[in-house]
Order: C-alpha cells, then structure tokens, then sequence
C-alpha cells in the first residue's frame, strides 16, 4: 500500500484526461465529476499516450487507432483492442489527487476505492421509462438495424435484458460489402461484422443465433422461438430483414445459378468468380451491376440480362439508368434489355439460359432480381403490412409493443407519392435507431433523414442522395456516365428530387443541400439529359487530344476537385511530371544548395555537386570566387570530373583533352587549327562561346547555392523573414568546420523527403525511439512553419525547461518500464544557438534540408534520379573553436540521423514503404485532410499536413497544374 | 620494385603461433558475422570490451580524415543502446543478410595487443526482390583484448567502399 500524491484535484479538468507518471510507470487520470479515476497511461494496443486520447461517456479513446477503453473498469471496448487496460486505484484528499500502484480499482478488495468501483452499474435506466420498458426487448432478426437498434437503445437508457434472434448463424453485419469487397478472395468477413461478442457482452445483449421467432401472441408479449424457448417481451422489434427473389424459371436451383444475400452466398459467388471466364447476370439493378463490376474486375466476359428497356426502370427515370448503363458498356459489359430469361439448363459443362432474345452459354449465372421483405412474423402479430410492414418514424407498427424496421418496413412517409421500402445501409442504420430510442422511451425518436445511397461499380464509388421520382427530368453536369459526373432529378416544377455523384463525394454533400430547392440550370453549367441520348462523352475528348502538348498536358494533368487536401500518385511516379519538375523547379526560378564554403577554401578546391539532377562542379577560382558550372564538357557531353572532391588548376575533359578554366570557360582544344592544314575547327570557332554552362551563384554564412536563373531575386528575399531567421540561427556567423558525408539512394520521390518533414504527425508515430526514451515529452513547445509561398518549412521543437534542469539521467527515463539508456549523454542538448529551439528541420526548396539535431548538425542535399529514386547526400559540419569533445558529442549525437540513424533509417524505410505502395497499386490517391482549420500554411497544432498542402499550392502554381 | 618489404622469415614456433592466433580471430569473426546474420544484436553488443569503440565509416570519409561515422559507438553502452533500439524500437522492413569476412590478416603487438583486418561483404535479402544485393563491402581495423571469457573487440572500424548505401543500413556490419 502506498498511495503516492500525484496532482492537485484543481489542476484536473472535469470530462477531461491527465497524464502523470508514478515510479517510472505512465498513468492517465480522469476527473469524472468528484471523483477521479487511473488507469495506465499507453494504450495496450501500441504505443500511445492516453492522455492524448479522447473521453466521452465514461471511455477513453486512444489517439492512435480509436480503441475504446471503459476508465472505470479498463475493460477494451472494441477493435483493434484485444487486451484490457489496467487501472488503478485513486483518491482525492484535501485537494491532492493520490494513486496507489499496487491496487487494481477493479479488485473487490481495492480498499479506499472499492465502495466506488463496485458501484459501476450497467447503464442506468431513465426515471421516464415506462413499465414495459422493464421488461425484456426482443428483436427478432439480428442485422444491422438489430445492432443499430440496441446501441440506441442503450444510450438512451435502457436497462431491461436484450434478446437477439437471428436466423443466420453470424453476429450482425453490415450487407453493402457483400455485393463488393466480399467477392474478393482476401476479404476478411469479419470487418463486415458490425456487432461484436464484446458488444453484446458490454450492452448485455442474450443472443440466440441460428434461431427464429416462430411465433407471437401480441396480446401477451410473448414470443416463442424456433428452438422452443419463450420469451416475454416488454417491446419487439421485427427487423427481420428479407430474402433475395429467387429466379422463378425451371433450372434457377442448378448449380452455379447463385442468388445474393448472406455472407455464404457472396462466399460461393466469390469462389464461383474464381476462375469463371463467362458470366450471366439477371437483373439490372444495383446488385446486378456490383456483380457485374466484380465479374469484370476477374477477368470474365460478362452479360447483363434486364426485363425493363432500361435499367433501374423501377427505382430510376431512364435518363439516369442510361447512364448506368454508359458506364457499365465502357467497361466491357454486355448489356441486353426487354429480355427474359424463360429456363436454365446445364449442358456439356456449361449453363444455357433459353431467353426470349435466344441462348446464352454462360459458367456462372448470378441473380440480382430484388429483395422479398420479410413480414411473415409481423402479419402473424397483426401488424399493418403494405408491401413492407407500415411503421411511423419512430419505427412503431400498428400493433401497440411492436416496433419494426430496416429492410422489412416500409419508409414511414410516402416518397415522391411512392409508399415504399428503402433497401440500404443508412436506412436499416436510421430505422433501427429511431426504434432503439423509441423503445427506451424517447418520444422524440425520428427516422427521416433524407434517404441516401452508394453503389460501388467499375472503380467508381457512386452515391445518390434524395429519392428520384421515375417521370423526373435528369440534368447533369461534368463529364457524363464518368467519373466527376454529377446529375441531378428534377420534378415538374423543377425542383431538385434526388442527387446523383459519380466519384465526388464533395458534390454530393453539396447538393444535398439543393434537394428540394428550383435548379437553375444555367448557373449550375449543367444540361438536360433527354431519356434517348446517348451519354458517351468519349468522342469530344478524342478530337482535343490532338491539341498542342501544353494543352494536352493541361488536360491529362488535372488536380482532384477535392483540392488540396488529396494528392495523387502521379505528382509522385509520373516520368512527365518528374521531367517538368526539373525544368520548372530545378532549373527554373529556385536557389538550389550546391556545397558549403569549408570544402571548398582554397583556390583550385573543388567538388562535383548536382543541381537537381545535373552534375555542376563547384570550384573556388584564383580570386577567390566561388563558381559552379555543368560537368559536361561542350564537345561530347562527358561528365569530365571524375573525383569527389579535389584542388585543380584547371579541368580537362579525358576524352579529347578539351580544357576549361576554374570558372568553366573554354581555354583549350587540341588540334583546333588541324596538322598540317588539314582538319580542325571551323575559322569562326570561337572558345568564348564554348565554355560550360555556367550558373548563378550566391552564398550566404558560409552556404553555397546556385541557380540556372539569372536574375534571381536576393536569396534573403528567397527565403523570406522567418525561415531566413532560422537559416541564421544554425548559421549563426561562426565557421563551418567539416566533418564528413554519407550518401545513399531512395527509392522514393524526391517531394516525400519534404513532405516527411513537414508532416510533424509521424514524428511520434513513427520514431518510437523518440518516445520510448521519453525524448519527446509533454510540455514541448514546437512549431511547424510554412513561409508564405508554402515552398519553404521549418519543422521546430524545444526540449521544455523543466526537463533540461533535471538531473540528466532521470530525462531518459523510459516510458516503457525497463527501456532505458546506457548511455543518455548522447541526449544532452548542449544549448549554443540563439534559438528558443532545440531541434529544427528546415526544408529548404527544392533541394536543401538543413538539420539542426540538437548539436548534430547536417546538410541534406537531394539528388532526383527520376520520378521514383532519389539521392541524399548529407554534409555534417560542426564549428571552427568547438573542442575535442564537442566534436564527439557532435559524432555521438549522429547516432540519431543519417542512413543508419535511429530516427534517419526510419524515415527511409517509411519513404520507400509509400513509394512501393504507390508502385504496387498505381492510381490511387494521398490523403492530407489533418488539420481542416488551417487549409495551407503555418500550423500551431503537430498533427497537421497544412505545410505540406502549401508547398503543393505552390508546386502546382509552378507546374502549371490547375 | 616492392613497394612493401616480405617479412623476415619465421621460425616454426612463430609460425604456429601465429597460426594459433589467426584461427582464434577467425572463429572469433564467424561468432561475430552468425550473431549479426541472426539478428542477435544484444550478443553482438557483448563481443566488445566495456569501453569498445565500434564505428562504419565511408572510406571517403576515413582518406580524408573526417571523422563522420554511420554508426559512431565510443563504448559498450553505446553499442548495447544501438542493439536494444534496433531490436526493440526500430521500423524496417524485415530482411536477411549475411555476413562475409575474408582475406584476414592478425598481428600481436609486442605490447601483447591484438590488431587485425579483414575484408567483409555484406549480402542483404528483402522478401519482396529476387536478388540478393551486396548491401556493404569494407575492411574491418580491429584491435583485440584477450578476457576472461576470451577474445572481445577493443575497437573495430568499419571502413565501407560502396559509398552510396542502398537506402538504410539498419543491421550492423
């Protein structure tokens, strides 16, 4: 027993998290009202402080990955958790909080706290809840709208036991995956499950899997289910779902005829794709056309058969199932309609569907021909049912204790005139809810907002908001039947019934909004689809692609429209855009680093350097200047100089002994006049028009840079008032004594060297050394800075006051109990700039890093080798008058930075790590959403990417790239 | 001409004894090269002296006198810290490499130190590469202390050749 005070009560924020540290083990108290509870601080899922994590009802959210933890108990919520959090027991006395390690708060015999953590209840119920409410809830059918259903319930205070009857033998699921992912070999059913065993531990829910309720005696409340059991219901809530219609032709029960609608048959479909080189579908719909998609994406030839003249004719106007039917034919997939399928017959190994438009062969056939709502048990009990079983918006049916809702029910409000059922996702979500809080007794509960709707087919994701009325006009705008495209219903008095976003979830949001409003057509720049015309928009495209190669590029180049909070691949893998970079940004209007001064002291000292890709030799001439120009002589292109690093009096090529002076002018060239009147150059050769091609340069502090522009502006105007501030703090005017290079080549984009350093996200993600050795502790003050044109950054730390004054030993100590240093001192900050910063990373574009690691100090210079490989060149440098000792501090402290540093090589596996992702599944798109509040610029919170949104406004200001 | 001089010719004693030496560095180097091909790092830590020094420097950097080192160790904690870390905190991608040492040569110093140096290669394996590529090739410059439990590396400079590293060198060599 040892209580230890560990805080004051008043310095705890009541609903929020602290984190402290007890004998070297991390502890994250909670003041909950009076009282306040601990648990360990890291989250047992990685390493994650929870004091950073999020609380809300009563449950600690770990900042990495969104496990939940119950504080009270420690007890692990949900994925991706799979072991509990041990707590601890605490007191407050006379304002200080007091934590005692060695009782665990939730043992019965936790002495002070005990009476507490006993008395952590189930949710209590609310003092509003009716009688019935008392007794049990019994929802028959165990699927999304059952879960969504009982967690409503829950929350809203409802005490009673839970029953859960399903047919399947599967906890609830969510069902959109199965027409999708599903179809996919690796797909793990699992993350389809929407209701874990934990979950029905925590909300106390009984489940009866594999069961169905076989009978109801409303009157009674009473229900008895299909393995005999009876159960008294105080509320019943049928959300029993449907079944997939079966194809009612002879032969729909062969082998290889496959309906959709439970994990086992997406199991059999995805193993039937496996392999299938010809596929029939029936029925044009959206599972149809899932199908369809999945088919396609395997390989097979694929046939879709629809009985309408359009497709979707039931759910959508045909101008919009016209455009289903574009997108579905551009990518290879046959599309008949006004025909039926009359019979399935197996012949010679493959199935031969007779329809009224003659034979089809196919190995696989899939049927996607509607739902059957299930409302046999809902009829036994009397409820209204219309087609569906007829709810209100709270999920309540005619029958007083009976509640219905998802795939069963009908919508509670007509839609568009149409009474009817929404099959989807947000509905079952929606329905189950409102009969969740209804049932727990609030009046309040409602399901009405507004229906929406994603299909995923042919790599697009397409959503629909609203619900369409079948004699709508369809407007559209943006490309048709593609990815962008953006239609819109209007009924006739013009009003907006219904969305419809290719690919553009922004749009969607957006026109949400117009749902219900007049569409101006003009304004919008969007069109009316007549039902017969034809929505390729190919054509058009073709005839412009002959353009210029500017327009072309304008073209094939378009930044997504979510602007700049997406990336794509090819700003980092694309050959054009990598060659366009060195034109525009490396030889373009930048100051590119090329050496320091110290290697270069003494007339004749050289070394071959690289502005951007292309070898320069950077020299220091006879008087002194500092010169740097390409190392490829002007006669055979040779790349002339050979040696790192050296003292010359002159350079000549090997090849033809043409030779050049230490500022690149052409002085000699063998044999220039012939032999003997024969040969040689041409009379009007002139040497002064021959030299190399030479460079701007300026220096400043003892850095060189230089540039292909002549008239570039000031470097100091280049780097702009704060980053030139930083620049001179770590060239604060003392001499640069050099001390060495590393080289190494990445198998990355050039830009992800950057990026990585404006991104302060990862630096406690990925560097775990940082935090494991409590180097990056609570209280450090950091900032990371964009100057304004976004092309320049400073990523910047300071080691907090009270850490560097405590005893250094006692500054590693580890946050994981037993991890400590042998050796901290290659640790200590020895504090020798005027700088309120320890570390600072200063991103310098295009190509220069400057690394001021506590005393470790580097240049890292990036050499681009093509859009997926880039060199890095580092120049550690320390200052004329440091010690023997300071130098090895500076050496020991080096540990930490390079190829093989503990935070270097970890930036360089992660570099590579996207390069390969991005490789291995071309395409795609970065996402750098963090941090909405600042949309590109400085950031004053780290787990931001605005710096890197503005170095990308400004790189596509620079690339011409709308 | 030589440029450097034969050495006297030795007796049969100091033959053999020089012999004896050479196959105890030699098992010592395998020790070394199979607790690194392993990934037991913490039993590479141990096959220093408590005040081993243990650095990889570019052969660029060590001609010109410059002291910059990839992995710069003054002493055991050091390099039990750089184990540890590696082991416990570091992120690469999992990998193979083996360890090649050759072309050994060992002197006793009248003093009774051991010197020595050895040529070494490095072959690193990623499970997504058909090819082994030759991650490193160097010369170790070590100086050797007989212990109680046996030879231990005073110090050992790594001098690489292959200057431009293939990305990170995250095992050492």
């Amino acid at each position: 027993m040892a209580w230890r005070k560990v805080a004051a009560f008043e310095a705890l924020r009541d609903g929020g998290v602290t984190g402290v540290e007890v004998d070297n083990t991390p502890i994250a108290l909670f003041r909950m009202g009076d009282e306040v509870r601990a648990t360990h601080g890291i989250c047992t899922h990685a390493l994650a402080f929870l004091k950073d994590g999020y609380v809300e009802n009563g449950t600690i959210e770990c900042p990495l990955h969104q496990g939940v933890f119950d504080i009270r108990t420690g007890q692990a919520l949900c994925a991706p958790l799979t072991r509990d959090l041990q707590t601890f027991a605490a007191k407050v006395e006379g304002g200080a909080v007091y934590v005692d390690l060695k009782i665990d708060s939730t043992q019965p015999d936790s002495g002070a706290v005990a009476e507490t953590a006993s008395a952590a209840p189930a949710p209590a119920a609310p003092e509003t809840a009716d009688a019935p409410a008392q007794l049990p809830l019994v929802i028959a059918g165990a699927g999304q709208a059952a879960a969504a259903a009982i967690r409503a319930a829950r929350a809203a205070g409802f005490a009673a036991p839970i029953h859960l009857v399903g047919a399947e033998p599967h906890l609830p699921y969510e069902r959109p995956p199965l027409s999708k992912d599903a179809l996919s070999e690796t797909f793990d059913p699992a993350s389809a499950t929407c209701f874990s065993m934990q979950d029905a531990a925590t909300l106390g829910v009984s489940l009866h899997l594999s069961t169905r309720v076989t009978g109801v005696d409303g009157a009674a409340r009473r229900v008895t289910l299909s393995d005999g059991t009876a159960l008294d219901y105080g509320a019943l809530l049928i959300a029993t779902g449907g079944a997939a219609r079966r194809l009612g032709v002879p032969g729909a029960d062969l082998p290889g005829v496959h309906h959709l609608r439970t994990h086992e048959d997406a199991r059999a479909i995805a193993a039937a794709l496996q392999g299938a080189k010809r596929v029939a579908v029936v029925g044009g719909g959206f599972i149809g056309l899932e199908l369809a998609s999945a088919a396609r994406a395997r390989g097979a030839e694929v046939v879709v058969l629809e009985r309408e003249s359009e497709l979707m004719a039931r759910l959508l106007p045909p101008a919009l199932g016209a455009a289903f039917r574009t997108l579905a034919t551009a990518n290879g997939v046959d599309i008949r309609r006004d025909v039926a399928v009359e019979a399935i017959a197996a012949r010679d190994g493959a199935l031969v569907l007779a329809t009224t438009q003659g034979e089809i062969t196919a190995d696989t056939v899939l049927v996607g021909v509607g739902l059957i709502p299930e409302t046999g048990l809902a009829e036994l009990a009397g409820c209204a049912v219309e087609g569906g079983i007829v709810v209100n918006a709270a999920g309540r049916t005619s029958v007083p204790g009976i509640w219905a809702a998802g795939d069963c029910a009908l919508h509670h409000a007509p839609l568009n005139g149409r009474r009817g059922r929404l099959e989807s996702w947000q509905n079952a979500e929606e329905q189950g809810a409102a009969a969740g809080r209804s049932i727990a007794g609030d009046e309040t509960a409602r399901a009405d907002k507004a229906p929406w709707f994603w299909t995923d087919q042919f790599g697009l994701n397409i959503q629909m908001a609203g619900v369409p009325g079948l004699a709508d006009q369809v407007a559209v705008s943006g490309p048709a039947a593609a990815e962008g495209a953006l239609y819109r219903t209007l009924d006739d008095a013009g009003r907006v019934t219904a969305v419809v976003a290719f690919s553009d979830a922004a749009a969607l949001r957006a026109g949400r909004a117009e749902i219900g409003t007049i569409f101006d057509l003009e304004a919008a720049g969007a069109r009316l689809v007549a039902p017969g015309e034809p929505h390729d928009a190919t054509s058009e495209e073709e005839d412009d692609m002959s353009a210029d190669p500017a327009a072309q590029f304008a073209k094939t180049y378009v930044w997504p429209k979510e602007g700049l909070s997406i990336i794509p691949d090819w700003v980092y893998t694309d050959e054009t855009i990598y060659r366009r970079e060195v034109e525009k940004i490396f030889h373009g209007r930048t100051w590119n680093y090329v050496a320091l001064e110290c290697e270069i002291e003494n007339p004749g000292d050289f070394i071959r350097s690289n502005v951007g890709p292309t070898p320069v030799v950077v020299a220091r001439a006879e008087d002194g200047s500092i010169n740097v120009f390409e190392n490829r002589c002007a006669h055979r292109a040779a790349e002339f100089c050979r040696d790192l690093s050296g003292n010359a009096k002159e350079f000549v090529c090997p090849y033809h002994q043409w030779s050049y002076d230490l500022k690149g002018n052409l002085v000699g060239v063998p044999f220039r006049r012939g032999v003997d009147g024969k040969g040689g150059m041409p009379k009007d050769f002139k040497s002064a028009d021959h030299g190399l091609k030479q460079l701007n340069v300026t220096t400043h502090r003892g850095v060189v840079f230089a540039s292909y522009a002549d008239d570039m502006e000031p470097l100091a105007d280049y780097l702009g008032d704060e980053v030139l501030r930083e620049f001179e703090a770590t060239f604060d005017g003392r001499k640069l004594t050099l001390l060495g290079h590393y080289r190494h080549s990445l198998p990355g984009n050039w830009k992800l060297y950057h990026e990585n350093l404006k991104d302060p996200y990862h630096a406690t993600l990925l560097h775990t050394f940082l935090v494991t050795f409590g180097l990056l502790v609570a209280g450090n003050k950091s900032l990371m800075l964009a100057d304004p044109t976004g092309r320049h950054g400073v990523m910047a730390s300071a080691k907090s006051d009270a850490v560097v004054s405590e005893d250094k030993k006692k500054e590693m100590r580890a946050y994981k109990e037993g991890m400590t240093l042998e050796e901290p001192r290659f640790m200590d900050f020895i504090d020798e700039f005027d700088s309120p910063w320890s570390v600072t990373m200063a991103t310098i574009w295009p190509n220069l890093i400057v690394q001021r690691e506590m005393n470790t100090l580097g240049i890292r210079h990036i050499v681009p080798n093509g859009p997926n490989e880039f060199i890095m060149k580092w120049t550690m440098f320390g200052f004329e008058g440091d010690d023997a000792e300071m130098t090895r501090h500076r050496l020991r402290q080096g540990n930490l930075m390079g190829p093989a540093g503990f935070l270097g090589l970890e930036d360089n596996e992660a570099i590579k790590f996207v390069q390969d992702g991005m490789l291995g599944i071309p395409g795609g798109e970065h996402l750098v959403k963090l941090d909405p509040d600042t949309e590109a610029g400085t950031a004053d919170t780290l787990i931001s990417e605005a710096a890197i949104r503005a170095m990308y406004r400004h790189w596509r200001d620079v690339m011409g790239i709308a | 001409m030589l440029t450097v001089p034969l050495p006297n010719t030795p007796s049969r004693d100091e033959m053999i004894d020089a012999l004896l030496l050479k196959a105890e560095v030699e098992a010592f180097n395998e020790a070394y090269a199979r607790a690194l091909d392993e990934q037991r790092l913490m039993d590479w830590a141990e096959l220093f002296t408590p005040d081993g020094f243990y650095t990889i420097i570019s052969r660029e950097n060590y001609d010109r006198k410059l002291p910059v080192g990839l992995i710069y160790c003054e002493n055991r904690g050091m390099i039990r810290d750089r184990a540890f870390a590696l082991e416990k905190t570091a992120m690469f991608a999992p990998r193979y490499l083996r360890h090649m040492i050759g072309s050994l040569k060992v002197a006793q110093e009248p003093d009774g130190t051991i010197t020595a140096g050895a040529n070494y290669a490095v072959f690193q394996v990623l499970f997504d590469r058909p090819d082994a590529t030759i991650h490193q090739v160097g010369r170790y410059v070590d100086r050797f202390e007989r212990t109680s439990e046996g030879l231990k590396l005073a110090s050992r400079t790594c001098i690489y050749d292959s200057l431009l590293i293939d990305n990170a060198l995250c095992i050492p060599v």
